[in-house]
């Protein structure tokens, strides 16, 4: 032990010697987060309040709306016969999903957008509503809901009054053009839907400089790509205006990338998953785009010189969405003039939107040219136009919006006479005429020369319900007999293509006798790979294969104990192909 | 613009402003507004007040107009424009003392007395006399005295102007009383530990010899009368009391403690908490369920073994569901809003730093001389009165250089050197909880050596614990990292700690589930703590254990929006060895609590206890993912019908789900909370963070083997490595 040194002086001058002073480190410590943020346009704290949330009256509107369409859409369907046969094969295919033999994801198939299909699955799992086809008008409805509660979302945070957000809703959901394709079961809501709720975002985005409505538009987007490939037009032009309203309210330049990136990446994702998976399964990574019917031609379409394009883009819009003619040229008056970006953006979107249908043709990207239902997107494109225009009026926002309001409601039976004579449609003029008589359009012919109904579908699967009980016993085309098989509500009886791709499918084909007691043939052999082996079975005229039921459009032959197609060489031609 | 007027019928003007026989005098009244103008602290320390606005010009009383010093407070910290011109009116102290207690009455314990006053105002005149401090550093301690009210010398320490061993002969002097040199002084054991270490912590002093009958006393500060019979009666003899440098005097109550301390800090919670304990890796109970468990799996495997496997198969899957989901609901909870408890700027500088209690900082140091100058300065850089800072340095015994470095750098009293005795565990939580047990504050807070807090982080933390309810025990800070533009590893780290940090936490504290704390910037309740039993040492993750910890005990953790900045790691095998730590401690926290589960579920709720179970799930989901990229990959390349057999019905859409919805929503979280916090410079890095999923696999599986194999071994994480991006 030491001993401690006592200092017996007092006072500072005898203090102790003092250590050598330490050189620190000088300069700037630390960034506060106000620093670090001060020059993000998008900083989260130091952004104007939104709307408050009222998760209630949205949920009121979807389900009020949803219901609404559904109740019109089994009318339509159940009673009135009008249906899209397009909507029954993406059911039939989300069917197969849970129930075919084996279940199948790959029951989705690469006809559709791969969302078109999948997001229709909910709705079969349970059997019965299926076979009633109560299922048929929710595949639209429900999202139709999603478009009513984004455009009331708009209307709050664009402060239009009460009474008038709900006299804008009813005045769209009026709208006869809405109302066949919310109600129908055809798939445009669905991506048309994702559509309006990533504008929505970005509208949110626009007031709030909330950057998780970006991301929310960036998914939504995602979702609409994978369920309508046109969605990618507002895609891209949404991805420019972001990185625009960006620049101009001065963010530096690593904000706007990195923002766009956010934007962007949900939906570059599922582009390239989607065009591994057509790499991959179909060996044809661009097979989405070159082969689908949202962006390809077969051939079939008529030539249109430039006037008779710009004639046809005019009544396109004067018949299907009258409301364009009034809002763009506000909207450009209003961007240009006022200085208001999002107006302008949403110029050019509507703008978009008037012309690619004529561009679509002109470039031979379809082969259903200037179809009436092109005009949806323009019609919900001018609405939204229309809140922005009320949001920015200022002390005029309530006239704006009941301008909006008169104007949606003179549209309506405007539109509806067009459905019926408008050139380039489908089930359009059924729809109206179903409307106007309040009877079955069953048997009727729509403009474009199909048959509508689907009493042959119902009766076969009626009598197979009732007779056929042994799984994957009923061999088939399902890309033809769909409408059957989802009537049944029992995909698992059938031996279709899907089950084990179309090498064993072609295999049971040709000896039906080892796999089969069925064969269900469409009368239609052009398209129907199995009515093309056996043509005079699909007519009823096989001596072998005898008729076990038939309606005008299928015919259900049985398959005798040891059965063996003669094949030769001509009967294989054409039988390529897949599912 | 300062004038001053002299007595009541002359004027002198030292400025451009002037007076006349006609200036109004304190006697006429005093205008609150103008009083107003100036703070009550620099009033009282500065005697002055203003107390009226004539012709434009602030009238300001002053005992002493002539000291330039208090000319230049004036001017620098009167509230008013800068043009408007300042009058300083000579008047008695008297006089300006009562304007002052007329317009801020005083409150007892609040305002200085005439003793406090004249010791005051003799040590200033001492040390400018002999030319030890300079007129900006008194000035600059003066103020800071009227703000805080702590002792002028203190301050003076605090901030470098004058070393303590200058203060000590200062106060030596003013008091009459020896000094005491322990710099290099070998205490006597026995005669140290007369005093109890609770009252030698309290009063900071130590006997160091024998005289006369008496105990010699090593003491920081004068004692009063009631604290020397305290002693007296603790010792058992008179005692004459020595000043000593507080410095070396808390050295020496360490070394003469620091067998107490050890016993403490390693075998603390064992012994008051032993089910809380991580020192049995494994119970009992646990190893005899994953045997029977084992047992099982293996007999169904040998009985039924394409449906036992398609059974693991279909078990793994839902974990991975369910955990996926609970994590994307949590960050869709907080994208955009902010669940944290704000402070806003305001309400920081409403803060009384008279009302501040001590704020106790924990350092951990390993093996990290070189980053010492820059933690020093950054902890300086506090917004919090450095008198009011009690930083506790824990450097392990065995690391003489950064022991040696702190010594040499001759830090002012509010730092200590704490030197941990060399024992196992030689972990963090064990240093922590020898450090705690010398913490003074009523607040503590740890920061990692390389940290660099948001400065006004300590007062954000205060303002928080008093909004919130007494159930919060512990506020989280935000933590991320200052190098992420370093490489692409640093900035994967940066977006996993945005994801982390920015949306998951935040939701946590938001929706009350139990929070596994963040390894620093987490602020306790001292005393609470303390009665948690600290820090657990043989878990190497023990701020996660310790979050669990005290929701089970009913308190609750909360979360700041202030970010304290951290060096990422910037070297794969040093990250690899950082992770697959905090791996293993979350292996030995989940089966530290689930060692009984009902009791877990009783105290936590439903809730609780499964948020408590998926966030720790998702190390144990880090583990089964090579094993499902494998399979995937093996599939794409073989089309196996084995896998496929693997992967029935339900079973394949689950994982088909995970793997191309449930990646990439984990993905986009990344990029929404490098958004969410505005860091837009790494988005795009966060697009390849599956590559970073690599490495966290690989660190988890290092973890979970050496959890069997080595579990309370520390993988040091070096530091230092950011190659001047700091």
């Amino acid at each position: 032990m030491s001993t401690p040194t006592i200092d017996p002086a007092a006072g500072p001058a005898g203090g102790p010697s003092t250590p050598a002073p330490t050189v620190l480190p000088a300069g700037p410590v630390v960034l506060t987060n106000r620093e670090r943020l001060a020059g993000v346009v998008q900083a989260v704290g130091r952004r104007p309040a939104d709307v408050p949330r009222r998760p209630w009256e949205s949920l009121l509107v979807l389900g009020v709306s949803t219901l609404v369409y559904a109740w019109i859409g089994y009318w339509l369907v159940v009673e009135m016969h009008v249906v899209g046969f397009e909507t029954l094969d993406r059911l039939n295919r989300a069917l197969m999903v849970w129930h075919n033999d084996p279940t199948k994801l790959s029951a989705l198939g690469f006809d559709y957008p791969p969302l078109a299909t999948l997001l229709l699955t909910p709705l079969t799992i349970f059997t019965s509503p299926v076979r009633a086809l109560l299922v048929v008008p929710l595949a639209s409805a429900v999202f139709a809901g999603l478009t009513m509660m984004t455009l009331n979302t708009m209307m709050r945070r664009a402060q239009v009054l009460a009474p008038l957000r709900i006299a804008v809703l009813v005045a769209v959901g009026c709208n006869p053009l809405v109302v066949l394709y919310a109600a129908g079961g055809a798939r445009h809501f669905i991506w048309l839907s994702f559509v309006v709720v990533a504008l929505g975002a970005l509208f949110a985005w626009y007031v709030t400089a909330d950057i998780r409505f970006v991301m929310i538009a960036g998914l939504a987007y995602s979702v609409a790509a994978l369920a309508g490939y046109s969605s990618l037009l507002w895609f891209v032009l949404s991805l420019l205006m972001v990185a625009a309203v960006l620049a101009r309210l001065g963010a530096d330049g690593t904000e706007v990338e990195g923002t766009t990136v956010g934007f962007a990446a949900p939906t570059v994702y599922v582009i390239a998953l989607w065009t591994a998976f057509n790499g991959l399964l179909l060996l044809d990574p661009f097979s989405w785009i070159t082969d689908s019917s949202d962006a390809s031609s077969s051939g079939g379409l008529p030539s249109f010189s430039l006037v008779e394009l710009a004639t046809a883009t005019g009544k396109l819009v004067l018949h299907g969405a009258p409301l364009a003619i009034l809002v763009l040229p506000a909207l450009v008056f209003a961007g240009v003039a006022r200085r208001n970006t999002f107006a302008l953006w949403l110029a050019i979107m509507l703008a978009a939107a008037v012309l690619t249908p004529a561009l679509a043709v002109a470039l031979r990207l379809t082969d259903s040219p200037l179809l009436m239902r092109n005009a949806l997107p323009i019609l919900l494109l001018a609405v939204i136009g229309g809140i922005w225009l009320a949001r920015s009026a200022g002390d005029a926002s309530t006239l704006v919006s009941a301008v909006l309001v008169v104007g949606l409601l003179a549209s309506i039976p405007w539109t509806f006479s067009s459905m019926k004579t408008y050139e380039y449609q489908n089930l359009e003029s059924a729809f109206a005429a179903a409307v106007s008589t309040r009877e079955s359009q069953e048997g009727t012919r729509t403009l474009d020369g199909s048959t509508v109904g689907l009493i042959s579908e119902e009766a076969m699967a009626g009598w197979i319900r009732d007779n056929v009980s042994r799984r994957s016993s009923i061999l088939t085309d399902n890309a033809q007999t769909y409408a059957v098989m989802l009537l049944t509500g029992r995909p698992d009886l059938f031996f279709d293509r899907v089950d084990a791709s179309d090498g064993p499918w072609l295999e049971a084909a040709k000896d039906p006798a080892e796999h089969v007691d069925f064969l269900l043939l469409s009368t239609d052999t052009d398209n129907d790979l199995l009515s093309q082996l056996y043509p005079d079975a699909a007519d009823g005229a096989d001596a072998l294969l005898t008729v076990a039921y038939s309606t005008p459009r299928y015919t259900l032959v049985a398959v005798p104990a040891g059965f063996s197609r003669v094949a030769d060489s001509s009967d294989d031609e054409g039988t390529e192909g897949t599912s | 613009m300062t004038a001053t007027v002299q007595g009541p019928g002359t004027s002198t003007s030292t400025g451009t402003g002037t007076g006349t026989r006609s200036t109004p005098r304190l006697v006429h009244g005093t205008d609150p507004e103008a009083a107003a103008l100036l703070p009550e602290g620099l009033a009282r320390t500065f005697r002055v007040l203003p107390y009226a606005v004539v012709d434009g010009a602030v009238l300001v009383a002053a005992a002493d107009p002539a000291d330039p010093v208090v000319e230049r407070v004036v001017s620098e910290h009167l509230a008013q424009p800068a043009d408007r011109p300042v009058v300083l009116v000579k008047h008695t102290a008297n006089e300006v003392v009562a304007a002052i207690d007329a317009v801020h009455p005083p409150v007892e314990g609040r305002v200085e007395t005439p003793e406090q006053r004249r010791a005051r105002t003799q040590l200033a005149t001492m040390l400018t006399a002999s030319g030890l401090v300079e007129p900006d550093q008194l000035q600059r301690a003066l103020v800071e005295h009227s703000r805080t009210g702590d002792p002028l010398g203190d301050i003076l320490v605090a901030h470098e102007s004058i070393p303590e061993d200058v203060l000590v002969a200062a106060l030596s002097e003013i008091h009459q009383m020896q000094r005491v040199g322990l710099a290099d002084f070998e205490p006597d054991l026995v005669l140290g530990r007369r005093l109890p270490e609770p009252l030698a912590q309290r009063l900071q002093a130590v006997p160091v010899a024998e005289a006369e009958g008496a105990v010699l006393l090593a003491v920081a500060r004068p004692l009063d009368a009631a604290a020397v019979s305290e002693v007296e009666e603790a010792v058992g003899s008179p005692v004459r009391q020595l000043l000593a440098n507080r410095t070396d005097l808390d050295q020496l109550i360490q070394r003469v403690h620091s067998a107490h301390y050890a016993h403490v800090a390693t075998t603390g919670l064992m012994e008051s908490h032993p089910d809380s304990s991580a020192h049995v890796v494994v119970t009992g109970t646990q190893k005899a369920v994953l045997v029977m468990a084992l047992v099982a799996t293996v007999v169904c495997l040998v009985i039924w073994p394409m449906g036992t496997l398609i059974g693991l198969v279909g078990l793994c899957s839902a974990i991975y569901l369910v955990v996926s989901i609970y994590k994307f609901r949590l960050t869709l909870r907080a994208l955009g809003t902010h669940l944290e408890t704000d402070v806003t700027d305001a309400e920081i500088a409403a803060l009384d730093e008279r009302e501040l209690p001590t704020y106790t900082i924990l350092v951990p140091l390993y093996k990290e001389a070189g980053i010492v100058p820059r933690l020093v300065r950054d902890i300086n850089a506090l917004d919090y009165p450095r008198t009011r800072l009690d930083v506790k340095l824990l450097c392990e015994e065995d690391d003489t250089e950064t022991i040696e470095t702190i010594r040499s750098m001759g830090l002012p009293p509010h730092f200590h050197l704490v030197v941990v005795p060399d024992s196992q565990p030689k972990t963090k939580p064990k240093a922590c909880n020898y450090g705690l047990q010398l913490s003074t504050g009523s607040y503590c807070v740890i920061f990692d050596a390389e940290d660099r807090p948001d400065p006004d982080q300590l007062k954000k933390a205060l303002i928080a614990f008093d909004r919130v309810g007494p159930e919060v025990v512990c506020i989280q800070a935000k933590l991320n990292h200052f190098n992420q533009d370093q490489n692409l590893l640093t900035a994967w780290f940066a977006n996993e700690y945005s994801m982390h940090f920015e949306l998951v936490l935040p939701a946590m504290g938001a929706t009350e589930a139990p929070i596994p704390l963040g390894g620093t910037s987490n602020h306790f309740r001292t005393s609470v703590l303390r009665e948690l039993g600290a820090w657990d040492p043989f878990n190497v993750t023990e701020d996660a254990d310790l979050g669990i910890r005290l929701h089970r005990e009913g308190y609750r953790t909360a979360m700041i929006d202030s970010t304290t900045l951290e060096e990422a790691n910037s070297v794969v095998p040093n990250w690899i060895r950082q992770r697959s730590r905090w791996n293993k401690g979350y292996y030995q926290t989940w089966l530290v609590h689930m060692r009984n589960p009902a009791s877990l579920l009783a105290q936590t709720g439903f809730r609780g206890f499964m948020s408590f179970n998926l966030t720790m799930g998702s190390a144990f989901v880090l583990l089964m993912n090579p094993i499902f990229w494998a399979l995937t990959t093996l599939y794409v390349f073989t089309q196996w019908g084995f896998i496929q057999q693997l992967f029935p019905g339900i079973v394949f859409y689950a994982a088909s789900a995970m793997l191309f919805v449930g990646n990439f929503v984990f993905v986009y979280l990344n990029v929404a909370g490098s958004l969410q916090r505005g860091e837009f410079g790494i988005t795009r890095t966060a697009l390849l963070s599956p590559l970073y999923w690599g490495l966290m696999s690989w660190a988890a599986w290092k973890g979970f083997i050496q959890l069997f194999t080595n579990p309370f071994y520390w993988e040091k994480t070096e530091h230092g490595l950011d190659g001047g991006h700091a």
